[in-house]
């Protein structure tokens, strides 16, 4: 199981803004949030607050002066729709997608949809210093660099332990799913929670 | 519950036992957390009209979904099915387990059953009796198996190294897969020239996105394809990229190159990607059994596969996974029957997922047994890893079943190691590639995994790879490279492998290659089981070499060991 | 292995069809150790013309060490024999795709991902494949899947 290492609490507000629409800015990631990402869900599988979650993946990002998009996507839960859906709107044509359970994919607008440019597949894997790699290098990939990808991190008994409760809580995030609908612009703010 | 914070000593100690890291839910049949026995699925039946089935399972064809319509018009053969139908679904499981009816005679009635129809046949059966008729309805007499080979650094020259020994082991297939995708052409051609360094035949694949996967076949730097993925319900089919009709093309496509291919299915996959439609696992399961057969596919890797830990975590979940195996096999189609995944923190729990496999026999009792120690593992995990195989070995020895795979001693393991080692840096050089040095050749020759290897420069190697792409490299150059490199024995075991998509004979069902380069396949390799006595059992220098083990004491001089 | 003697010699390879032999999958299967004089690749050369010398000289190209239609009908007949019907008419199938270059065949296989086409662009492939490669096989396949996608509303749009 991942360290969460998380010692303050933050919460995370996310705003709607309307639909997103196609990026203009060739120097932008976009971040695609699967439906329930920080709404009903609000920690992976491992209890990492998707506060914590989005904050790692947008420093990544802006510590390489590359500008972040957060959007939510709700017409599936499905991560390679996502994140290519994200990367078709991404300025650059690069996209993180994370669902909230914490699996992770930087995908590219070019690519077919079922291949990608790095998979993590095993959210209990995804700690909060994958999260700042993974942003890192979709900001690096964006600025047309080729980044040696983040180490595939691999745990051979995170099946046994976790497979079926993910399939419990993708089956959750399933049932926000809104056929058909566009994907939103959000607003993401960072408050520190009230200790205690 | 007793509200008392004071525990006794034996749940402590069962506390500490591994199976209760597994994970365990409740049945949730609405959403097809369930195993094969759900109020939900449909009950069987069937109508003809005018040669066309107009009505599946309670389903006019009006509302038939594309999987239904397949199935109706492709997989059940409309002249058996009423027929069929018509025998009650315990008659029929009588039979599957009476050695005097044939598996002939099993395939002439199962050809006409509907989804409903083959999962009301096996709710009546309990394991025992699913192994029974596993072992007649397997379709090759000789039981075979199948290893991963990865790394977890993507590293080429482990790859090579694993798949020279696993081939040595008796491995006929070994398939490989990436953690970085870009790594696949360097893998691919490393797993290729390894495989035949250990014995020749071994046939070898790549686990890709599919389109990429059919390049890699097209060029010869793979012999076969098995990730081929199907689905049990439309919406996840789609989720895919793919319908049952694109994969029918799919299929014919590989088969037009005169690469065989299997499909990959297994139960718990729609309910982990969320839509299940509130069917039962092995419901939805059997509906991609049923579609593999209508593409006119010759196998499929089932057996839950890379889901395990869904229908692991419900009740009777191991008992659909045998069931899904052992509907592959009764509809005559080839069956790599799983145990490739991690299951379970539990040694007892693993080796009791895979007896209904060994016991019986399968076409590939493992589609993926780990090559490599489970941290290298590129599928997340094997059921049965590089430290189980002296187990693996005993069990064999123990029970006289063979499970394909046999104790070697240490220099052979060691020598073709090394020779799988330098023969990849003799491709590599050849083909302009980054070099392999002494080092790191000497390091994979005792490596147990990654860890005990130099690393390599990962963005020299993913450029060698694009450019392997670019350059058109197909398997021939590897040949080339081989002989080049003065591994003519090997140049000429790959010549043969890939000589074989010209006569098409691996396109038959279950057919693998010997270490004499012969096909063997359903079609000249039929089971013909017919109860005690018959079929295949392992005897004469079979049985021999599978009496030997690491350590075994002399009969002739107690003080000593042989093997 | 016995072999029967009514089997027409191959004298003039390529004259026979693969309708014409006469096949028994007990007797005549594997192909390649059983009946090799029935098998050439689609550049017309023989399976014992693929040697590693010929390899080394330069002879043998990746076009080579492909399956020709005929090898595939008798596949199929194979097959058809065995009691497998379906996979006969995918190997049938397949004796048809022979003809297509790769980046065509991989093409067609994208187009026919859901949601991938129109049913006028699956027509057209259809008749293309009709027309131009005389896949009568194929060509049905890919109709009967725009008609399918049509009533499941998994076309482009």
């Amino acid at each position: 199981m991942a360290d969460t290492g998380v010692s303050t609490r933050r919460t995370l507000r996310l705003d709607e803004r309307g639909t997103a629409g196609p990026g203009s800015r060739t120097d932008e990631v976009v971040i695609g949030l699967s439906p329930a990402f920080g709404d009903f869900f609000t920690k992976t599988i491992v209890d990492i607050p998707h506060a914590e979650v989005l904050r790692e993946l947008l420093a990544g990002i802006e510590e390489q002066g590359v500008h972040a998009r957060v959007i939510r996507f709700r017409g599936g839960s499905d991560l390679a729709v996502i994140a290519h859906a994200a990367a078709k709107l991404s300025g650059s044509g690069i996209a993180v997608g994370v669902l909230s359970r914490g699996t992770t994919m930087i995908h590219q607008k070019d690519l077919v949809r079922l291949s990608n440019l790095e998979l993590f597949p095993q959210a209990p894997l995804m700690d909060l210093d994958a999260f700042r790699k993974v942003g890192r290098n979709a900001a690096r990939y964006a600025k047309g660099e080729s980044p040696e990808p983040v180490p595939a991190r691999n745990d051979f008994m995170a099946r046994p332990r976790w497979q079926a409760k993910a399939a419990l809580l993708h089956i959750k995030e399933t049932e926000f799913v809104v056929p058909g609908a566009d994907p939103v612009e959000l607003d993401v703010r960072f408050q520190l929670a009230d200790a205690g | 519950m007793t509200t008392s914070a004071r525990r006794s000593k034996r749940t402590e100690a069962l506390e500490q036992r591994p199976v209760n890291l597994d994970g365990f839910v409740e049945e949730w049949p609405e959403v097809g957390m369930v195993a094969m026995d759900s109020p939900y699925d449909p009950e069987p039946g069937v109508r003809v009209e005018d040669g066309v089935i107009v009505e599946l399972d309670g389903k006019p064809r009006a509302e038939f979904d594309f999987l239904d319509q397949f199935i109706a018009d492709h997989a059940i053969d409309v002249d058996a099915t009423e027929q069929a139908m018509a025998i009650p679904a315990v008659d029929i499981a009588h039979l599957l387990i009476d050695p005097r009816a044939t598996r002939r005679d099993v395939l002439a009635v199962t050809r006409g059953l509907t989804p409903a129809k083959l999962l009301e046949v096996v709710k009546t059966m309990n394991v025992v009796e699913m192994m029974m008729a596993l072992q007649k309805m397997r379709a090759r007499r000789t039981p075979a198996n199948q290893a991963h080979a990865t790394s977890a650094r993507d590293n080429p020259v482990q790859v090579a190294a694993d798949a020279a020994e696993a081939s040595l082991r008796g491995f006929r297939e070994l398939e490989t897969t990436l953690g970085v995708v870009r790594y696949a052409p360097l893998v691919a051609i490393a797993l290729q020239v390894g495989a035949q360094a250990g014995t020749p035949g071994v046939l070898t694949q790549c686990a890709l996105e599919e389109a990429t996967e059919l390049e890699l076949g097209m060029r010869g730097i793979t012999a076969y394809a098995e990730t081929i993925s199907v689905y049990g319900t439309e919406p996840v089919f789609c989720d895919g990229d793919d319908t049952p009709w694109s994969k029918a093309f799919l299929a014919s496509a590989y088969a037009s190159r005169g690469i065989k291919m299997r499909f990959t299915s297994g139960t718990g996959s729609e309910v982990q990607m969320g839509n299940a439609e509130g069917k039962s696992m092995l419901y939805l399961e059997i509906r991609c059994i049923l579609v593999t057969k209508g593409a006119g596919v010759q196998g499929l890797q089932n057996g839950s596969i890379s889901c395990i830990g869904v229908p692991g975590a419900v009740p009777a979940g191991i008992r659909a996974v045998l069931a899904e195996n052992l509907i592959a096999s009764m509809v005559d189609l080839e069956c790599a029957s799983g145990n490739d995944q991690s299951f379970s923190h539990s040694d007892m729990r693993r080796v009791a997922r895979l007896l209904p496999q060994l016991l019986p026999g399968t076409d590939f009792v493992c589609s993926g047994y780990s090559s490599t120690p489970n941290y290298d593992n590129m599928f997340a995990g094997s059921n049965v890893d590089a430290e189980d195989y002296d187990d693996w070995n005993v069990l064999q020895r123990d029970l006289q079943v063979d499970g394909g795979l046999r104790h070697v001693p240490e220099a052979e393991l060691l020598a073709v190691r090394n020779r799988a080692a330098r023969a990849l840096q003799g491709v590599f050089a050849h083909l302009g590639l980054p070099p392999i040095t002494g080092r790191e050749i000497e390091a994979v020759t005792y490596a147990h995994g990654s860890k005990d290897l130099p690393p390599r420069d990962v963005l020299e190697d993913l450029k060698a790879a694009q450019s392997v792409l670019d350059r058109g490299v197909t398997g021939l150059d590897i040949v080339k490279g081989l002989d080049a490199a003065g591994f003519t024995d090997m140049a000429h075991s790959l010549l043969a492998v890939l000589r074989q998509r010209v006569s098409g004979d691996l396109l038959h069902t279950s057919a693998i290659l010997t270490p004499e380069l012969e096909t063997l396949s359903a079609v000249n390799d039929t089971n013909d089981y017919a109860g005690p006595g018959t079929g295949y059992r392992p005897s004469g220098a079979r049985w021999e070499e599978m009496k030997r083990l690491r350590h075994v004491v002399s009969a002739q001089n107690p003080e000593r060991e042989v093997g | 292995m016995q072999r029967r003697c009514n089997v027409t010699p191959l004298t003039v390879p390529g004259v026979t069809t693969p309708s014409q032999v006469d096949l028994d999958p007990g007797r005549d299967y594997p192909l390649a150790a059983r009946r090799p004089e029935l098998l050439k690749t689609p550049t017309g050369k023989r399976i014992d013309e693929l040697t590693m010398e010929a390899v080394l000289a330069g002879e043998v190209a990746p076009e080579d060490l492909r399956i020709a239609p005929e090898t595939l009908r008798l596949q199929a007949r194979i097959a058809e024999q065995s009691g497998r019907p379906q996979l006969a008419q995918n190997f049938r199938r397949a004796a048809e795709l022979t003809a297509l270059p790769d980046e065509l065949v991989l093409s067609i296989y994208n187009s026919l991902r859901p949601r991938a086409s129109t049913k006028q662009q699956l027509t057209d492939i259809a008749d293309e494949l009709e027309s131009a490669y005389s896949a009568t096989l194929c060509a049905a396949l890919v109709r009967e899947a725009a008609d399918v996608y049509e009533r499941r509303n998994i076309l482009a749009s």
